[in-house]
């Protein structure tokens, strides 16, 4: 990358399911270095409002760069408004990637609650090459919360879905889903995105079976270069940004609220 | 043309530099070739001693601006010369570095020991600290204003330049006692002090509860107060608060500032202060200035 800063082609910008937006555009170079976890700071709109760039976890990078949004805010709206040709202003690729799994793994558990499973199928597009057992336990609040898993389960993903009303899946939160996690540490791994108080329960699952894993954590972002220190969280370390020393954490390192 | 400037005996080769706490060190970000058409960089405030900062939520979003309370997270002046000032020294721009004691002694001390080191242009006081005899910042009172200028200045063997709160009754009144204790120039404005609350949990959105807001929100309210304090003292004035392209710039230039810094809008636009830079360059050719000196404080009645 020559530059952090870019303008880049809309391709397509479609609803997945009644909640979730998936946008791609044409970023070959960015689309190459982006790595699983880190992300793109968009620009939605040219005006100062919204003020801020919107932060999201790059999806998928093959041939285009895909980020997936629910637009439920006005810097979301404006980004659902964008047709395919439209220019988007994007900062990236930002941020530490998830680390692969070490040594002597097996099983691979991805824990992910609504919005928080964008940094997932890009992550199982590159574990896929190395033979993992690959789950996925996925949270919505409904069905309308759900994804077409189809991307997940042509990558080998084993998929378990529990929603908060039972609309689809077991009833429950995710926590339920637990159980198909396998309990030797020297063989699972875990990566989890999603809500504090979902991160927080994988957490606590993970150190009772003294199990490892990372956390791609979220916070209100301004700049996201590492210069704001705006989006600072508690960790065991001290305060970590997340646009620069994450998103991306060790999962026991992080304090969830 | 000439977009030279000077702050007393320091030439900046133009006037436009990014604001306290809004430049990021990370190398692997920004284009060297380009932060270096930069007339001077200011890097984020640092303090004695090491502060990690204040607890999240740290920033919030505002219309056209934000509210930070980020607590100025530094590594104090020592981590700040081993591992900051050598890599903004590469980029080969004058540096004005910020700085905040708790009391006067950290003053002292940090001057104590940038006055050892090469390769900065200046020092700005970050008055926004606290003033232990009164319960209020020293930028809020005119004599521990002065008073603080003045012991600075005895001791920096580089220029002082004060930075004044906005959150004052009038701003004129601590220019002239900043001037008073032999500043050699003035940095204004530093943020409003503002809060936002959520409604549902009524709590504040800020971790620290109140924080300051800056952006394009409080750009009118600033330049106002460049204009009274260039009515106000002879010495030259960094004018801020809010400015995201040219025509802001501009408008601080022709209200009497000198030089202009972008602040939060590098957080949105991080080639802001170039934009604003190629934008003062293209106006002076359009109205045929020749010089920058020609623009300053040139508003009329």
């Amino acid at each position: 990358m020559d530059q952090i800063q870019n303008t880049y082609r809309v391709i397509s910008n479609e609803k997945l399911c009644p909640q979730f937006w998936r946008l791609s555009f044409e970023a070959p170079a960015l689309a190459r270095e982006i790595q699983p976890g880190q992300f793109v700071h968009i620009r939605a709109g040219e005006t100062l409002e919204p003020f801020f760039r919107r932060p999201f976890s790059v999806y998928r990078a093959q041939r285009y760069v895909e980020i997936v949004y629910e637009p439920i805010g006005l810097g979301t709206r404006l980004l659902a408004a964008k047709q395919k040709n439209d220019t988007i202003d994007v900062l990236g690729p930002l941020g530490t990637p998830f680390v692969l799994p070490p040594a002597g793994i097996k099983q691979v558990a991805m824990i992910a609650g609504g919005i928080g499973i964008a940094p997932m199928l890009i992550l199982s597009d590159i574990l896929k090459k190395k033979k993992y057992e690959m789950l996925l336990l996925y949270g919505g609040r409904t069905r309308g919360h759900v994804y077409p898993m189809k991307e997940f389960k042509d990558n080998g993903v084993k998929v378990y879905i529990a929603t908060d009303d039972g609309s689809a899946g077991v009833k429950g939160r995710v926590s339920v889903l637990f159980d198909k996690i396998s309990r030797d540490s020297s063989t699972t791994f875990i990566y989890t995105c999603g809500p504090s108080v979902m991160m927080k329960a994988v957490q606590d699952f993970a150190v009772k079976h003294q199990l490892k894993g990372q956390a791609a954590c979220e916070e209100v972002m301004a700049c996201a270069l590492g210069a704001c220190l705006g989006c600072s969280i508690q960790t065991k370390h001290g305060y970590k940004t997340v646009c620069y020393d994450g998103p991306a954490f060790d999962l026991e390192d992080v304090i969830f609220h | 043309m000439n977009i030279s400037v000077k702050i007393a005996n320091i030439t900046f080769k133009n006037p436009v530099t990014v604001a306290s706490g809004t430049f990021g060190h990370a190398e692997k970000y920004y284009n060297l070739e380009e932060v270096k058409k930069l007339g001077s960089i200011i890097p984020k405030t640092v303090t004695f001693h090491a502060q990690a900062g204040n607890p999240p939520v740290r920033i919030w979003e505002t219309p056209s601006g934000m509210i930070n309370a980020i607590g100025i997270e530094n590594s104090g002046i020592d981590g700040f010369i081993q591992t900051k000032l050598p890599n903004f020294k590469k980029i080969g721009v004058p540096l004005i570095i910020s700085i905040l004691g708790h009391d006067e002694e950290q003053f002292v001390g940090i001057i104590e020991k940038l006055n050892q080191q090469e390769g900065i242009a200046a020092v700005e006081l970050n008055l926004s600290c606290p003033n232990l005899k009164h319960k209020t910042l020293v930028a809020q009172d005119p004599q521990a204003t002065a008073q603080l200028v003045k012991k600075v200045k005895s001791l920096s063997k580089f220029p002082v330049i004060a930075k004044l709160s906005p959150n004052v009754t009038d701003i004129g009144e601590i220019a002239v006692a900043a001037e008073a204790g032999g500043a050699d120039g003035l940095s204004l404005i530093n943020t409003f002090t503002a809060m936002a609350v959520d409604i549902e949990t009524r709590k504040s959105r800020i971790g620290n509860f109140t924080g300051g807001l800056s952006g394009p929100a409080i750009r009118p309210m600033a330049v106002a107060m460049v204009h009274q304090v260039y009515q106000a003292v002879k010495i030259p004035i960094i004018g801020m608060g809010g400015i995201a392209t040219a025509q802001d710039a501009l408008e601080f230039i022709i209200a009497g500032a000198t030089m202009v810094a972008v602040g939060t809008m590098n957080f949105v636009n991080p080639r802001a202060p170039l934009e604003v830079l190629e934008g003062v360059v293209s106006y002076m050719k359009e109205h045929k200035i020749t010089d920058i000196q020609e623009l300053i404080g040139s508003l009329k009645q």
